[in-house]
């Protein structure tokens, strides 16, 4: 029989039992494979069309071109599932009654908190800028045979290509912000996406007051912060320091929200 | 030693307490029976010695501490939570390897306590193939983890096959006779009369009698006691003889 002594729970205990979790669940792996796979795959297709097209194309689309873009394209998509890991970090131990087990072996719950942030975010920066290196790589590859490639050693590049993978990581920590706030898989999904996607719209029925909204959205911060060369005159569109900003800001919101709700009974 | 003191849990407005004003102490050494009709607080009392929920008012101490303020709760206090306290997608395996690890607790810990519940041969198998009582099994197995000397279990032989059943009850009796604190609720009375030393009647939140079970038995069997002392407080009655109309 033992007693209230010796090694307790604290925050390590906690970082390590949110990475056992993450590793012993195969939802874990599917999501962080789709998410791979499809920025891989769309990133290679979009960039295969633009070198086919490229003799065909008008001096105004290849001013456009961006090659660092281009390859990164397909984590429009892949997004999506970087956020869906980190929702399912916080959803689903309310979905399956899990977080009683979690928290009577670890009563601190802004320790929980913190050490899922910690892993959620962690893993999905790192696999982030893994899969942003890889798909750059590749397209940069594809795209040498036509002599559009870029090196990171050129102005922007190696800052874009960081950024989206930084990108990814927050949408990682986004989403684990949203299933702590909500508390429900496909309501904190269904959110996610209206982050993503249809708040676009939303901000655009603000233009003829203020571009405000349009800085404000994660969607156009990616843009400017994943390009090497940010897209002149475009209203929509916010500035570099704006867009980092941005992703600073959702980070902040996501981890305050979350720890704020799931500091309260479960 | 579980204490609790004018324990009282509101979850809305309107309706009456769930907990009200409460107060018990559940001794090491004999094995507690908590018991009332559905609805009557057993489960909300058990979260909030657990540190679960958070009381409006009134306290409950485990070896006189808060169970959040505990440094090992694992190794203080054993619970066994609904059988649904479980992600399905994981294995028995590493469902126990989560929790232990918090507290520095063992792989071969978790393997000892798997074969205590007679669940060694499915430990590799996801949850969700388990039976209702394969994850009362579980829960129980959970409870054991840190050898702890205070053990609540909440309707822990709900779904459990009769060989479960009398292992469990022998569980408890051997638990409580090494000196450790047992809370068990229940709302089957023959199994409480079968396994509790003692037993808190509750009903609508509040206590309606702390005794110990023989006091309960002297006249007319336990299940008779426990009808008359909760006629007037059970919130969810049948009515008998009624079908509903086609």
């Amino acid at each position: 029989m033992t007693t209230d002594a010796g090694r307790g729970p604290g925050f390590r205990g906690a970082v390590a039992a949110e990475l056992l979790k993450l590793r012993s669940l195969r939802s874990t792996y599917l999501t962080l494979a789709f998410a791979v796979a499809t920025g891989l795959v769309f990133g290679i297709t979009d960039t295969a069309s633009t070198a086919r097209h490229w003799a065909t194309m008008t001096a105004a689309e290849r001013a456009d071109f961006d090659p660092v873009g281009t390859s990164l394209n397909g984590y429009e998509f892949g997004l999506l599932a970087f956020g869906v890991l980190g929702v399912l970090a916080a959803s689903s131990e309310y979905g399956t009654g899990q977080i009683r087990a979690t928290l009577t072996a670890v009563p601190d719950r802004a320790a929980v908190f913190a050490a899922k942030a910690l892993v959620v975010g962690g893993l999905g920066l790192l696999l982030g800028e893994a899969a942003a290196f890889t798909s750059f790589g590749l397209g940069q590859w594809m795209l040498a045979r036509e002599h559009l490639d870029a090196s990171l050693t050129e102005p922007g590049v190696l800052r874009a290509v960081v950024c989206a993978g930084l990108y990814l990581g927050v949408m990682a920590v986004v989403g684990l912000g949203l299933g702590a706030l909500i508390r429900h898989t496909a309501g904190a999904i269904g959110a996610l996406f209206a982050l993503a996607y249809p708040a676009y719209a939303a901000a655009r029925s603000f233009e003829s007051w203020t571009y405000l909204p349009d800085h404000l959205l994660l969607s156009n911060a990616a843009t400017v912060l994943a390009q090497a060369h940010p897209p002149e005159a475009q209203p929509r569109v916010p500035g570099l320091e704006f867009a980092l900003f941005d992703l600073a800001l959702y980070t902040a919101a996501a981890l305050v929200l979350g720890a704020w709700r799931f500091r309260r009974d479960p | 030693m579980i204490t609790a003191a004018h324990l009282t849990k509101r979850f809305t407005r309107k309706r009456r307490p769930a907990v009200d004003d409460l107060s018990f102490t559940v001794s090491p050494g004999r094995v507690t029976g908590l018991v009332g009709p559905n609805g009557s607080g057993k489960s909300t009392t058990m979260r909030m010695i657990l540190g679960l929920d958070t009381p409006d008012a009134g306290r409950a101490l485990v070896g006189g501490r808060r169970y959040r303020e505990l440094r090992c709760p694992l190794r203080t206090v054993g619970a066994v939570l609904d059988a649904g306290a479980v992600h399905p997608g994981r294995s028995a395996r590493d469902h126990l390897r989560c929790l232990a690890v918090t507290h520095g607790i063992g792989v071969r810990r978790v393997d000892d306590v798997l074969a205590v519940v007679g669940l060694a041969d499915a430990a590799r198998a996801r949850i969700r193939t388990y039976s209702l009582g394969m994850r009362q099994r579980l829960g129980v197995a959970a409870a054991l983890l840190g050898d702890p000397a205070v053990l609540v279990l909440d309707e822990p032989v709900n779904g459990l096959d009769p060989e479960g059943v009398r292992w469990i009850r022998g569980l408890m009796r051997d638990l409580a006779s090494e000196g450790r604190t047992v809370l068990v609720s229940s709302h089957l009375m023959s199994e409480m009369a079968q396994t509790a030393d003692h037993v808190l009647v509750i009903g609508r939140g509040r206590l309606l009698a702390d005794a110990p079970l023989a006091e309960f038995t002297r006249d007319e069997p336990f299940e008779d006691a426990y009808l008359r002392l909760t006629a007037d407080v059970a919130d969810h009655r049948t009515c008998p003889g009624r079908t509903p109309a086609p």
